[in-house]
């Protein structure tokens, strides 16, 4: 399980870069949502496998999983989740202003 | 303890103030007012906790809902922290009154005010906090509600600025939570003294990579030279009400950030960190000096001089002695206050020019016309640059003092140059607005942003150059307890 969540890890983290570093500026926001399932991943993973048996439920034996990192991407997951729309709704009026999605003919800013 | 619940009061009193300042947006000015009677409560409630603090000589810790240290969040009133947010609300609290006698139409934007307000809360949450995480999910507010009051701005291109900063910023919060994860995994806490504790006495397996994401973080909140890049663009595109507040305060949470990671966090990888800061300063002063001598704009100037000024601040950090860390704190007090004040006027004078811009080749001999706002901007531009009557100058000389005790002559030397560059590029601008004469008849419009808000700050500036002993032995009994995390430590598991 580990082992599986590793790679998917880096799986995540790889087609994430990858799209963040597109020139579609939609791509790129798309490329921060998988990061930031990435990031909750890893997050998720620094705890959650050391027990399997779910804590504060009575009469389990055995380990017991730690509850922390799913509190924190449970927190971060809906911050992220608040991120993302906020992105999607200002790249909803850029790309409205410019009629492109091609970042190098998005260039207000350079003058 | 008497007193233990006053760290909760900076954070609490600006967010109730928001969620009632959105129930009040149907009358404008009775919202306006509400928020700067609560920025001003916030205020003092900050400065109680500073008095107290300094007083008793202990840090104030409250363990929110009666969980003991390290399980739940505990919030950490040390004399760093306090002195922080009394800086942050000050500021914030003179920006509110900017807003107010504001012509920019984003000020009457219904959720402005409460936005801002959650800025303040965002602010003092995070350097108050005394947990990992909750400084993440603090400084994440901070940067959704600068950025919407951004992205609302009267300028053009405000969402495209927004949009860029939000962007990094995203990325910079990924960071931090692969820093927390790193650190969890390593320790089992979030809690930074506990963390501190542990650190100390064993280097956990993935501590390095906790401590460089940590480091990339609060590169990108303070803008530091490599992650500079949205700062400019962001700083000039906000409502000026905002950008003073982001360039002068809402950076200083990244400073914020180097001081605790270098005298609590990381104490065994100290010596790195203020070698890598010191380095990264230097650059920040030289390239921002240059960078904004470069600049056809007064706000995108006064936004590459906050990255020299950073960089300052930095170079402070890194030397890392006890006089250099109070200098840097000394200067970091001044710097929200002169750059604040810099960019409101800067603002005025944008609001007369007969197009509302700050483009140098607008605002040419706008001010002939407006000769006050000229006195209180070449009174800013000696504080910027470090000469006499201001507190510029009591903080560029106990921070160049500092260095030659140190004897970290140097960068001393770059720094010294980089605060030539200064004195260039604000007089350069002087020269331009209030000098030469208007190209093509252009004069300035009747009426404009009102100068109360940078008068008062710059009041502050000339009284803290000359009477600066309370500010300075702040300062110096700060270092003094950064220098003793033991007691930062025994507070909060102990308390």
């Amino acid at each position: 399980m580990e082992l599986l969540t590793a790679i998917a890890i880096g799986i995540l983290f790889a087609i994430g870069v990858f799209q963040l570093l597109r020139r579609n500026i939609i791509r790129s926001a798309i490329g921060l949502i998988i990061l930031a399932n990435a990031v909750n991943l890893f997050l998720l993973s620094t705890g959650a496998y050391i027990g399997v048996e779910p804590a504060y439920v009575s009469n389990t034996t055995g380990v017991l999983s730690d509850a922390l990192p799913q509190a924190l991407i449970l927190t971060a997951i809906v911050i992220s989740m608040g991120g993302t729309a906020f992105v999607l709704s200002m790249l909803y009026i850029i790309s409205a202003r410019y009629k492109t999605s091609d970042m190098d003919e998005i260039d207000g800013l350079k003058n | 303890m008497l007193y233990k619940h006053l760290p909760l009061l900076p954070i609490v009193l600006p967010l109730t103030g928001a969620v009632i300042a959105l129930l009040l947006s149907r009358s404008r000015s009775l919202q306006a007012l509400w928020t700067l009677a609560t920025m001003l409560t916030a205020l003092a409630s900050s400065t109680w906790l500073l008095a107290v603090v300094w007083r008793s000589g202990q840090p104030v810790v409250f363990q929110s809902g009666g969980w003991a240290a390290p399980f739940g969040i505990s919030l950490v009133g040390d004399l760093l922290a306090a002195v922080f947010v009394v800086m942050s609300q000050l500021v914030l609290a003179t920006g509110v009154l900017y807003a107010i006698g504001s012509k920019d139409s984003v000020v009457r934007y219904p959720t402005f005010y409460p936005l801002y307000l959650m800025l303040a809360t965002s602010l003092s949450g995070a350097m108050l906090t005394g947990d990992l995480f909750n400084m993440y999910v603090f400084a994440e507010l901070l940067v959704i509600s600068g950025t919407v009051l951004t992205a609302v701005s009267d300028d053009r291109y405000g969402t495209e600025a927004a949009y860029k900063y939000f962007y990094i910023s995203l990325l910079a919060s990924f960071f931090m939570l692969l820093a927390v994860g790193c650190l969890y995994v390593s320790y089992g806490t979030l809690n930074m003294a506990d963390l501190a504790q542990r650190i100390a006495v064993d280097t956990g397996r993935l501590l390095l990579p906790g401590i460089g994401f940590l480091m990339a973080t609060f590169m990108v909140k303070s803008a530091v030279f490599p992650f500079h890049f949205w700062q400019p663009d962001f700083h000039t595109a906000a409502p000026t009400a905002v950008s003073a507040m982001l360039s002068s305060v809402v950076v200083k949470l990244g400073v914020y950030g180097f001081l605790r990671m270098t005298t609590l966090l990381f104490l065994p990888q100290a010596e790195t960190i203020r070698c890598l800061l010191v380095v990264l300063g230097v650059v920040g002063v030289i390239f921002g000096g240059l960078s904004a001598i470069g600049t056809h704009n007064v706000k995108r100037m006064l936004a590459y001089s906050t990255l020299a000024q950073v960089g300052f601040i930095l170079v402070g950090i890194g030397w890392g002695t006890p006089l250099a860390i109070a200098a840097a704190i000394v200067f970091a007090f001044n710097h929200s206050l002169i750059k604040a004040a810099m960019l409101m006027l800067a603002g005025y004078v944008a609001s007369r020019a007969p197009v509302k811009s700050a483009g140098f080749d607008v605002v040419t001999g706008v001010g002939r016309s407006i000769p006050v706002a000229g006195v209180l901007f070449f009174i800013g531009s000696l504080g910027l640059a470090g000469i006499p009557p201001t507190n510029g100058f009591i903080s560029k000389m106990f921070l160049f003092s500092s260095g030659i005790d140190a004897a970290e002559l140097g960068s001393l030397a770059f720094i010294g140059m980089g605060s030539i560059l200064t004195l260039v590029y604000t007089m350069r601008a002087f020269q331009r607005i209030w000098w030469q004469e208007p190209s093509g008849g252009a004069k300035a419009k009747p009426g404009g942003d009102h100068l109360l808000a940078p008068a008062i700050l710059i009041v502050l500036v000339l009284l803290l150059g000359l009477w600066a002993e309370p500010l300075v032995q702040v300062a110096k009994d700060t270092s003094v307890w950064l220098g003793n995390p033991a007691d930062y430590i025994q507070a909060v598991l102990g308390g």
